[in-house]
């Protein structure tokens, strides 16, 4: 990375970090509590926040939306979409049957219909499903896959976007069950992607 | 059943006047004497000639003419989608000498006295009322016919009576008029009714006359009912198997918004609340107690149905089949299993009820009027006829709804709070709360003859319950019948020109509910026997459609089978190979006397069955209305595709489930065939059942099309594995 | 909190919590029984309404969404006497056995038309995934061509 390319990343970072040191109460307490007496989150170094990432991002909460095909996936088992709902031209279902159909901003607890704002597939390029980690990875820093994110772009998305932070706030099923989360409290994700990035964005292997 | 008949009156008739609507014409009941014991209870389900039977003591409403010269038919019978007030109303038309337009098809509070004693189902709302109903009407014409003849000044031969208005004497008169003007009535003798030959609207495909109201969304189901200053309740129902209600701790839903009150029975616990939000929610905080005695899983309801368990009771013997399939060589056998299967109609059960000191009015979706009232007046210690049930059209029955309990339940809320209240299952309830159609399990053997005919089969059968546990029977029908009819319809061997056949039932009672579920046993029985005879027919080297030609007696029941199958056949194309990717199966019952065959035309799609189109042919006795008809066999067939391919229900650590639409997988636009040919054979017999009998033959068509692809022969119900 | 939507034409506002699902607004509370009640888990679809010309499942739809937003339920379809393209082709090809889920289906179909005049087969399929226990799948597919071709000669009408 260039050299006042990353100044001004860390520049991004700090004042990110303080920002996102007040950031929402009804999020913060619980997963700080976690935090501070795991020590899996203690050191980040570049390679245990790549980690850390990519736990979440291999996690169903995720990948259900990242298909390979034309299909979302549901449940924690992952299976195909009831009704045959599918992505249609932009991502967004068909002309009858649009995510919005059923899908609204936020999560409805009475039909256990789960919600974001715009709620949708990922596109193609973004399948994740069937990818590895490392495939995984390397796809979200392809300007090619990624929709033409810069790196940064790319952090800004994956630590802010509300449809991606509803992972950790998934509501509850048609049962009334709440819905598995990522094995990462959300707090120590965004602090792992950020080290990660800052750390620059190194990929494994595998 | 024939139109001639020695002279007969209605031997008791009230007249209530209703003076602003107009006159009705309440007839006595004394004809419908023909109580359930003299049918033996077997021929009531497995006839088409069911009796029509009322409370006989009460004189019951059946028409009322308004002013405006339009005629209210009270239907005894209620309408949940076969079409059976569309039927009525053509059927009174032609012998009223009225237009279509003009008769409003309602149904028959148990105010009015016109009491269903039987329910509607199995297919006998049409045929058991097509006699009662022409000779009513024709007697009220008559009856009209007289009075305008004094009224006119002239006689009845010169009188000529068209839409409803009589003209004689170069003058009219409406209906309407005649009975306003009338304060003494005279009863005939019933009249000869019309010739086939002179109706106007039975025959015809007249279109539903509900249709402008479901293409409105008019508020006319159980579920858009409503009273004024009504309250809305909620009853906590348990999600396990065999739970008993022990208590419950209700101290956060007395302090819920909205809650009016909580109510707590030693059977089950409530809440009453201003809206439907707030009676749900409230429930959610009800800490319930039940206990159950068994964690049950689907594998010990499996061990629970196989054919050789318990007691069996053979239902059907010629010749000596057990001697042939015990003794000699050669002997095919094959087995075959049904899962549970669920109602799953689109409208959930409920009512809307308002008891009051010394009587109570209950709105619901019900098919059993008579038993539903009952069980409301038991529970409130009232007279039944203290009970008004205003039935309503409904969203579904499919025999959902031939016991409602649900209905007590709602009673009780509403006396608590001394207000209407509404109160309905949520979809989960109904899902875990089912009286479903009971999984079954079957053993066939068949052995052939040196000229490749079956010269014995036997068709073993293990189900749950139908009817047995149903209040439409009484306890005692189980020991004296031993083997339950509902579970064995379509059970045993149609084919009657085999020497040697038997049919042997063994009853298995399940820990929930099984009752009855469209055309009972008939979609699995049909399934198993039917895949039988593919079996059966490949093994003597013969084309399927001939082989069961082959094997039916020569009789009249036998002939309307054969002219079934043949016109089946010949309509599908049918031919028994495989022709780019497609492929034909054949599958052929009877149920309730009337044939049907399908030809199942499939492929295999992305490894599942994919089915094209389905010929069928049916044989109903008469045709009231060909379009209904029609739709009725589209209906059943697409349902039946649904049970046979995707349907099933699971137990697992002691619940049923799935408890929602989708994990119950159901047909959709998409599953359903493109293309459905229906072919109608018509004869001069009066009308006979049409709601069920097309449900049959689906499994086992598509099943043995799918043979010819896969090479695989299909057991087990659903055809694809979820 | 205030809503305020218009609803088949009309405009309405209510002081209601935010989280009541727009289904039993539309039927306890507006009395429009037309927009049924089948499973409340945006399974079945028998609460399709459109919401902005969009189909909708009112009952996974909180109220509070529907402020500032067009409303139409199966009672706002026709206009007038004047029954919709799809209610017409739905009394021509006499549609509905029990009727239960059929606005449902009307309303689906609506909003489709609206975006694909001339859906194919395949079109209905992917975007018709109403649940009909009397399966009325046969007709109702009949129903959706007839309803388009009733439809593009209503528009061929209108500019001719």
């Amino acid at each position: 990375m260039r050299k006042n390319h990353r100044t001004y990343l860390i520049i991004c970072f700090v004042i990110a970090g303080l920002t996102i040191g007040f950031s929402d109460p009804k999020d913060a307490p619980t997963e700080l509590n976690l935090s501070t007496s795991d020590t899996r989150y203690a050191e980040l170094t570049p390679e245990k926040a790549f980690d850390l990432m990519m736990e979440v991002l291999t996690h169903k909460r995720c990948v259900n939306c990242h298909p390979a095909d034309d299909y979302p996936r549901q449940g924690e088992d992952s299976h195909i979409h009831n009704f045959g709902v599918q992505r249609g031209p932009d991502n967004h279902g068909v002309a009858a049957l649009k995510c919005q159909t059923c899908h609204q901003d936020e999560n409805n607890n009475y039909s256990g219909v789960p919600g974001a704002p715009e709620w949708s597939l990922a596109p193609r390029k973004m399948a994740w499903q069937g990818l590895t980690r490392v495939e995984i990875a390397r796809s979200m820093l392809n300007p090619d896959n990624n929709g033409g994110r810069t790196l940064e772009e790319t952090v800004h998305h994956l630590t802010e976007h509300e449809l991606v932070l509803w992972a950790w706030e998934p509501g509850v099923d048609a049962n009334g069950k709440p819905r598995e989360k990522p094995p990462v409290p959300k707090a120590e994700y965004i602090k792992a992607v950020k080290a990660w990035a800052e750390g620059g964005a190194p990929i494994p292997e595998q | 059943m024939s139109n001639a008949k020695p002279k007969k009156k209605f031997s008791r008739r009230k007249f209530i006047i209703r003076s602003t609507v107009g006159v009705g014409v309440a007839i006595g009941a004394t004809y419908f004497t023909r109580p359930l014991w003299r049918r033996s209870l077997a021929g009531l389900l497995n006839s088409a000639e069911a009796p029509y039977v009322g409370n006989t003591d009460e004189p019951r409403l059946w028409f009322e003419v308004t002013a405006e010269n339009q005629v209210i038919l009270n239907s005894p019978k209620v309408e949940m989608g076969q079409g059976t007030f569309t039927g009525l109303a053509q059927i009174a038309a032609d012998e009223l000498e009225v237009d279509i337009q003009q008769i409003k098809v309602i149904h028959a509070p148990t105010a009015s006295g016109n009491i269903d004693g039987v329910s509607t189902g199995g297919s006998t709302s049409i045929s058991s009322l097509w006699q009662p109903l022409r000779e009513m009407a024709a007697t009220m014409r008559e009856m009209l016919k007289n009075e305008a003849a004094k009224q006119l000044g002239t006689e009845v031969a010169d009188l000529s009576v068209e839409n409803g208005v009589v003209t004689g004497n170069g003058q009219s008169l409406t209906y309407g008029e005649i009975v306003k003007a009338t304060t003494e009535w005279e009863v005939p003798d019933v009249p000869t009714l019309k010739k086939a030959s002179e109706y106007k609207f039975v025959g015809q495909p007249v279109p539903r006359v509900d249709l402008k109201d479901k293409v409105n969304g008019a508020p006319m189901f159980g579920m858009d009912a409503s009273l004024p200053g009504m309250l809305f309740g909620a009853v906590v129902r348990p999600d396990q198997i065999g739970a008993t209600f022990v208590g419950a701790d209700t101290s956060e839903a007395e302090n819920m918004p909205g809650v009016v009150k909580v109510v707590r029975e030693p059977d089950f616990v409530g809440v009453v609340a201003t809206s439907r939000m707030a009676a749900e929610q409230a429930k959610q905080t009800i800490k319930a107690e039940w206990t159950t005695d068994r964690n049950w899983q689907s594998s010990d309801i499996e061990a629970m149905i196989k054919v050789g368990k318990g007691d069996p009771v053979t239902i059907q013997k010629t010749g000596r089949p057990k001697r042939i399939l015990d003794n000699e060589e050669d002997v095919l056998t094959a087995e075959f299993t049904s899962p549970i299967g669920a109602h799953a109609q689109l409208e959930p059960n409920g009512a809307v009820v308002h008891v009051e000191a010394d009587k109570a009015t209950v709105i619901i979706s019900t098919q059993v009027v008579d038993i539903t009232r009952k069980e409301v007046a038991d529970r409130l210690g009232l007279d039944p006829k203290a009970i008004n049930i205003i039935p309503t059209y409904l969203g579904g029955g499919f025999g959902r709804r031939l016991h409602t309990p649900n209905a007590i339940q709602a009673a009780v809320l509403s006396k608590a709070v001394g207000k209407p209240v509404k109160c309905f299952f949520t979809r989960k309830e109904e899902f875990q709360n089912d009286t479903f159609r009971p999984p079954t399990h079957h053993i066939l053997r068949g052995k052939l003859d040196e000229k490749g005919k079956i010269k014995a089969i036997e068709h073993n059968l293990s189900s749950g319950d139908v009817m047995f546990g149903s209040p439409l029977f009484p306890g005692i029908a189980a020991p004296i019948l031993g083997a339950d009819v509902g579970a064995w319809r379509g059970g045993m061997i149609q084919y009657k020109g085999i020497p040697n056949f038997r049919a042997v039932s063994w009853r298995v009672k399940l820990p929930f509910a099984t009752s009855w579920w469209r055309s009972l046993g008939l979609l699995a029985n049909t399934f198993a026997i039917e895949s039988f005879m593919d079996e059966l027919a490949l093994k003597a080297g013969k084309d399927p459609v001939q082989f069961r030609l082959e094997h039916i007696q020569d009789d009249k029941a036998g002939y309307r089978l054969s002219e079934v199958i043949k016109a089946a056949a010949k309509k599908a194309g049918w031919k028994d190979e495989v022709v780019n990717g497609r492929a034909m199966g054949f599958a052929a019952s009877t149920d309730a006397n009337t044939p049907c065959a399908h030809v199942a035309e499939v492929s295999i799609e992305n490894g599942e069955i994919k089915v094209h189109k389905v010929t069928c042919a049916i044989d109903p006795g008469m045709v009231v209305n060909p379009d209904q008809v029609r739709a009725q066999c589209e209906g059943n067939i697409i349902m039946g595709q649904s049970a046979a391919m995707y349907e099933r229900m699971i137990v697992k650590d002691g619940q049923l489930l799935p408890s929602i639409y989708g994990p119950y997988r159901m047909a959709l636009m998409r599953d359903a065939p493109k293309e459905i040919d229906v072919v109608i054979l018509e004869n001069d017999d009066a009308p006979g059942a049409v709601g069920e009998p097309p449900m049959g033959p689906i499994g086992a068509a598509i099943a043995n099309a799918a043979f010819r692809l896969t090479k695989e022969r299909l057991r087990s119900l659903p055809l694809v594995s979820s | 909190m205030k809503i305020s939507f218009n609803i088949n034409g009309q405009p309405q506002s209510l002081d209601i919590d935010g989280n009541t699902p727009l289904l039993w607004v539309v039927r306890d509370i507006l009395d429009l029984k037309g927009t049924k009640f089948g499973c409340g888990k945006a399974a079945c679809g028998a609460c399709t309404l459109h919401v902005d010309g969009e189909a909708v499942r009112a009952c996974s739809y909180a109220v509070k969404y529907a402020n500032d937003k067009r409303i139409t339920t199966i009672e706002g379809l026709s206009n007038g006497d004047e029954l919709h393209p799809v209610q017409q082709a739905w009394m021509e090809e006499i549609v509905p056995q029990c009727g239960y889920c059929q606005p449902g289906f009307m309303m689906a179909t609506a909003a489709l038309l609206e975006q694909i005049p001339n859906p194919t087969d395949e079109d209905i399929d992917n975007n018709i995934v109403n649940v009909c226990r009397c399966a009325t799948y046969y007709r109702m597919r009949k129903a959706i061509h007839r309803a388009a071709s009733i439809q593009s000669q209503n528009t061929k009408t209108q500019t001719s």
